[in-house]
């Protein structure tokens, strides 16, 4: 009886001891929300044709055509970082917000101002870093009337000896890089109509695309690619409208039913709205050169009173993927539908390959949505595998991921007479259009971005040219915890978040992540910060002369060294208080964002300096 | 007659006797065709001198006018003025609420920047709003900033809010750009 | 005192007229009015009965002479009081006749209250209102958004179908009235409120706002006309067409004027660049039977003087006298009489 009950133990036991070796196996690896990382023994990594390894350049405003921004150079390591000290700087000579992000190449530093868009070439074999020469475009003053966030410029691009830049007033420029002369100038946006151009261009296959601003504006919203040798214009791709003008031909497949169907761009609008509906493309482009398809996102619908526009808006607050050459769609995903609080789909879209299980992975896309989700598709049909919420949130139940649908908590849509309260996120998003930078070292995504809340009133908007088609009142505070900002460390594997740094002021600089484990970013008030990319520590930051709102940067320098360039220069729309000298009295300056920040003015001045840091001899 | 009685009389006809002061006029028209706007605003410097001209008349009209200013309460929402301004806290265009003025804070001088547009961005209204309107917007504008009297100014704002409605912005002392009288 | 009387009966004719016309109570041109006008005239009848007995037995009372001690009604002895059987069976009666009275009453009410509410349940068609100081905004919604249809100060209803009208305002409080077709429903700052609608004649009828709302609350009116489903369905498919182009040299210029001028700040015409969401929809101006909500008749001298000076006609109103030179009105409502 004995030797009966001692081997039914035993086989318990050994039970057991399989089952968690084989659970284990498995399992991916658990969530830490506090610790070190643990990178998922599964990684996501950047797809290697878009993520060409480091050679110590910095070519374009994303590091490269993944939008990885991580830089491989790793000679600053969490050990070190706190012996970084300033190498030189440089003035810009404007106090706008400063969102563009130096560029080096061939051991020559492109500092791209805001308004009126200078361009310096900074020689970095000599010391102090002199000027070679300086482009001053000349664009129109009056641009500055009807640019919804500040006359801010979110930078060049490199490519094949030449900087390509646009203007606020619509223009875009190819500069030659060694002289400084421009080469060619097309004028693609109309100030008249209320269109700007702030974004950063990409260029790929010898094609400049650029998309414009305006979506407060009442503008109709255009992604455009222009010849890179002679600026002509090659296609343009419309985000609203019949099918020909959107480039929806025989070669589009929407991942999901709703996203397919004739001329939906005028269909899902009330007569004539789509003429004057956004989806401007004034953030992020992203390029896979294996699949030759540029994947970028669109604005907001107008106006901001949903009432007004009843319908589904289509392609506005979505993704497209299109054919480069083209401009032929080849999917659209629209992440909110009928947009009631100005959630914006153009943040930056990480291009890796992402793994699935069983040690396989597909071409994917992954990107923290202004919605509060971050997308995880496959970027060949734009299918959605996971949508996770990455920051607070009580107006969006989650995304269906049978149909694709962003589901609203509903009864919470903004209608004219009526104010709604504590929306969250705020308008700007769970994170507005400041970039996250991914480390294939430790396999995370750092997502610089916000706690706002909001409450927001509609009226009826009035369509005037020109002016500012809108309808909302809006004022920002806060959102649970009372941190306006916080910085995530998040994995795009198990969808998790790794760590967070909790910061008092809204961030709106984008993050830099480099091979030394060290990951860079900067607070509103000046302060930027070097982390443990692992733990998150804080090993680092200095205090520079105004709010940190652009692109930190890392290359090697002449001597070899490694440098973390930045640019200060607080503005935008979230440092616009102080920037444009606003007045706090009224909570809805701003669209909202003077409540916000009230207590900016004193903390921080406007500026326009570049800061650039390396390690001791 | 009673003492009681005639003293009823004399109070009552000395009431009624009140109904003819002065009311505020509400001018809806705009006398017969419309106001003229001035033209571009004076410069602080006058090589030679200062001229010394009367004022226009029409800055008392339309500044202490409450109709005025309720109807420029009204356009500078429906023409958009309050998506670059907001509601006096500015945004894409300059906070109207504080004592800076760019362009000039005088009624005329607001009209004529309205009119005109200006170089930064404010866009011209000239031929897209009557004269009239303008007037009553300038008007409005300069109660953003406490410069109205206070039983002219609407006491309610039109949109949501929890802190005093704008018109009712305590004043403060004014940095005129042109020297020539505020 | 015989001509006081023949006065009061002269001044009580004119009221005869409210029985009949295009903005009557009485109409009965709707489901609903045509209910109420039943529950009326019960109530007329059941009141009228009660009030010349009322009447009867005062003109009794009054020629009753006094004839000290016959028959008196009442005997008071000082110590007892006592009513005769008469007064007593009569009091019971008028009671007994109250109380029929008023559980007819009762039960009349509660089922016209209870068929009304049954419509509201059926309704199959909707159209939602917004007013604004001094002007109906109309917009026919459809589940696609792009076949919405807006337009101002008229109201077209197809005869037998219910129609559910949303009721929203952009600024103060407002009230929707259709005396023929019976129903009034304020309409609320910040509230969606609704009305039911039944119409079940064809024809004309005049609407009005009914709540004091400002300055122009009188020359709030609206124009509904109940036609046929064929005649409302060719109406709604010509209304969602783009306005029509100019045609002459005279309506180019006219175009040109609204489009970029101060018309366009306020007004909007679909398929051109006036986008203005603030003032009524023109698409179709000309297509309307009245100008500035019913206060003037949509014809030619009307739409001159409107254009020219709106302030002389609605004082107070939200449209600007601009002062147009005189080639510039001949242009502008010669394109404006194109828009039908």
């Amino acid at each position: 009886m004995r030797r009966l009950w001692v081997g039914v133990i035993a086989v318990l036991v050994l039970v057991v001891i399989v089952a968690a070796v084989l659970w284990s196996k498995n399992n991916r690896s658990p969530d830490q929300s506090s610790g070190p990382a643990q990178a998922s023994a599964f990684k996501a990594v950047p797809s290697s044709s878009a993520s060409p390894p480091d050679d110590g350049n910095w070519t374009m405003p994303a590091k490269d055509y993944a939008a990885t921004r991580f830089s491989g150079l790793n000679q600053i390591t969490p050990a070190n970082a706190a012996k970084l000290q300033v190498s030189f700087t440089f003035s810009t000579g404007t106090t706008e917000g400063f969102e563009a992000p130096p560029l080096v190449v061939n051991n020559t530093m492109y500092v791209v101002a805001p308004w009126p868009n200078n361009v310096f070439a900074l020689d970095l074999t000599k010391p102090g870093a002199p000027t070679k020469w300086v482009y001053k475009p000349n664009p129109a003053a009056a641009a500055k009337g009807v640019a919804c966030c500040g006359p801010v410029n979110r930078g060049a691009f490199y490519w094949n000896g030449r900087i390509f830049l646009n203007l606020l007033d619509g223009n875009t420029v190819a500069v030659d890089a060694a002289s400084g002369k421009e080469v060619w100038r097309t004028k693609l946006a109309d100030i008249q109509k209320g269109e700007t151009i702030t974004m950063a261009p990409l260029v790929a296959e010898g094609k400049v695309l650029v998309g414009n601003s305006g979506g407060e504006m009442g503008v109709r919203g255009w992604l455009a690619a222009l010849d890179a040798g002679s600026g002509k214009l090659a296609w343009k791709a419309y985000s609203t409208g019949p099918d020909k003008d959107v480039l929806i031909g025989a070669g589009y497949r929407a991942p999901y039913p709703q996203d397919q169907g004739r001329d939906l761009g005028v269909t899902s609008w009330p007569p004539g709205y789509w003429k004057i509906g956004g989806g401007a493309v004034w953030g992020w482009v992203s390029y896979d050169p294996a699949l030759k398809t540029i994947y970028y996102g669109t604005s907001n619908p107008g106006p901001w009173n949903q009432q007004q526009r009843p319908g589904d808006n289509k392609w506005t607050a979505g993704v497209f993927a299109r054919d480069i050459g083209t401009g032929q769609a080849r999917w659209f995903y629209q992440s909110t539908p009928h947009d009631l609080y100005d959630h914006d789909d153009i943040n930056e879209i990480l291009l890796v390959d992402y793994p699935i299980g069983n040690g396989q992975r597909i071409p994917a896309i992954i990107r923290p949505s202004r919605n509060g989700f971050f997308y995880v598709q496959d970027r060949r049909t734009g299918r959605v595998l996971s949508a996770k919420p990455y920051g607070y949130g009580n107006v969006y139940k989650g995304v269906d991921l049978k149909t694709g649908r962003l589901i609203p908590v509903g009864g919470m849509e903004p209608v004219p007479g009526r104010a709604v309260r504590n929306i969250c996120p705020a308008s700007p998003g769970a994170k507005d259009w400041n970039p996250s930078a991914f480390s294939p070292v430790t396999g995370l995504v750092y997502i610089p971005h916000l706690n706002l809340c909001q409450d927001m009133g509609v009226s009826n908007a009035n369509y005037i040219p020109g002016t500012p088609f809108v309808g909302a009142d809006v004022k920002m505070y806060a959102g649970p915890g009372g941190n306006r900002g916080v910085f995530t460390a998040w994995d795009p594997v198990t969808q998790r978040k790794v760590f967070e740094i909790k910061e008092d002021l809204p961030l709106w600089s984008p993050a830099l992540a480099t091979g030394g484990g060290v990951v860079f970013y900067g607070t509103m008030d000046g302060w930027f910060k070097a982390i443990d990319a692992r733990t998150g520590k804080l090993v680092w930051q200095f205090k520079t002369g105004s709010g940190i709102i652009g692109q930190p940067i890392s290359y090697r320098g002449p001597d070899g060294r490694q440098y973390i360039a930045v640019p200060s220069g607080v503005g935008g729309w979230a440092g616009a208080i102080v920037s444009a000298d606003l007045d706090a009295r009224d909570p809805t300056g701003a669209l909202g964002f003077n409540n916000a920040v009230k207590d900016l003015p004193k903390r921080v001045s406007p500026g326009g300096m570049v800061y650039v840091f390396a390690l001791p001899k | 007659m009673s003492s009681l009685c005639r003293n009823s009389l004399i109070l009552m006809t000395a009431f009624a006797l009140l109904a003819g002061c002065d009311r505020e006029a509400r001018d809806v028209r705009g006398k017969p065709f419309g106001e003229t706007v001035p033209g571009p605003s004076p410069d602080t410097i006058f090589p030679g001198g200062a001229p010394r001209g009367a004022l226009d008349p029409r800055l008392a009209a339309y500044g202490r006018n409450a109709y005025a200013i309720s109807q420029g309460q009204q356009l500078f929402i429906r023409m958009n003025c309050v998506g670059c301004h907001a509601h006096g806290g500015g945004g894409m265009g300059p906070a109207l609420m504080d004592a800076q003025w760019r362009y000039g804070g005088r009624i005329d001088q607001i009209a004529a920047t309205i009119a005109e547009g200006r170089p930064n961005g404010m866009p011209s209204w000239r031929g897209k709003l009557t004269n009239q309107q303008i007037w009553q917007l300038a008007a409005f504008v300069r109660s953003l900033s406490g410069q109205e009297p206070k039983d002219a100014v609407s006491a309610r704002a039109d949109e949501l809010s929890n802190t005093p409605p704008e018109t009712q912005t305590r004043r403060e002392p004014v940095m005129p750009a042109d020297s020539a009288q505020q | 005192m015989r001509w006081r009387r023949l006065w009061v009966a002269l001044l009580l004719l004119p009221s005869l007229g409210g029985c009949s016309g295009i903005q009557t109570s009485l109409g009965g041109d709707g489901a609903d009015g045509a209910s109420f006008i039943r529950l009326f005239t019960i109530f007329l009848v059941v009141c009228g009965i009660m009030y010349l007995l009322v009447v009867a037995a005062l003109a009794v009372a009054i020629g009753r002479r006094r004839d000290g001690g016959r028959r008196a009604l009442t005997v008071d002895n000082g110590s007892h009081h006592e009513s005769s059987p008469l007064v007593r069976s009569a009091l019971v009666g008028w009671g007994a006749l109250i109380a029929v009275g008023l559980i007819a009453l009762t039960i009349a009410s509660f089922f016209t209250d209870r068929s009304a509410a049954a419509r509201a349940r059926h309704s199959s068609f909707a159209v939602k209102i917004i007013a604004n100081q001094w002007w109906w905004d109309v917009i026919y919604t459809t589940p696609d958004s792009s076949k919405i249809v807006h337009t101002a100060n008229e109201l077209h209803l197809p005869v037998g179908v219910e129609a559910e009208v949303e009721l929203q305002s952009n600024d103060v409080i407002h009230s929707f009235w259709v005396p023929n077709l019976a129903g009034k429903q304020d309409l609320i700052p910040g509230r969606t409120t609704d009305i039911q609608l039944l119409p079940t004649r064809t024809g004309l009828y005049r609407a009005q706002c009914a709540e004091f709302c400002g300055t122009q609350h009188a020359n709030m009116a609206l124009v509904v006309t109940v036609e046929s489903k064929a005649d409302f369905l060719n109406w709604i498919a010509q209304q969602r067409r783009p306005a029509f182009a100019p045609a002459s040299p005279l309506e180019l210029a006219g175009y040109r004027y609204v489009t970029t001028r101060e018309c366009s700040s306020c007004h909007n015409i679909t398929g051109t660049p006036a986008g203005g969401q603030i003032g009524p929809d023109l698409t179709h101006l000309a297509s309307r039977r009245t100008l500035a909500a019913g206060t003037l008749p949509m014809n030619r001298g009307n739409l001159y003087g409107w254009v020219a000076d709106p302030q002389s006609q609605k004082p107070g109103s939200q449209m600007p006298t601009i002062g147009l030179a005189p080639n510039d009105l001949h242009a502008v409502v010669a394109y404006l009489e194109r828009l039908k």
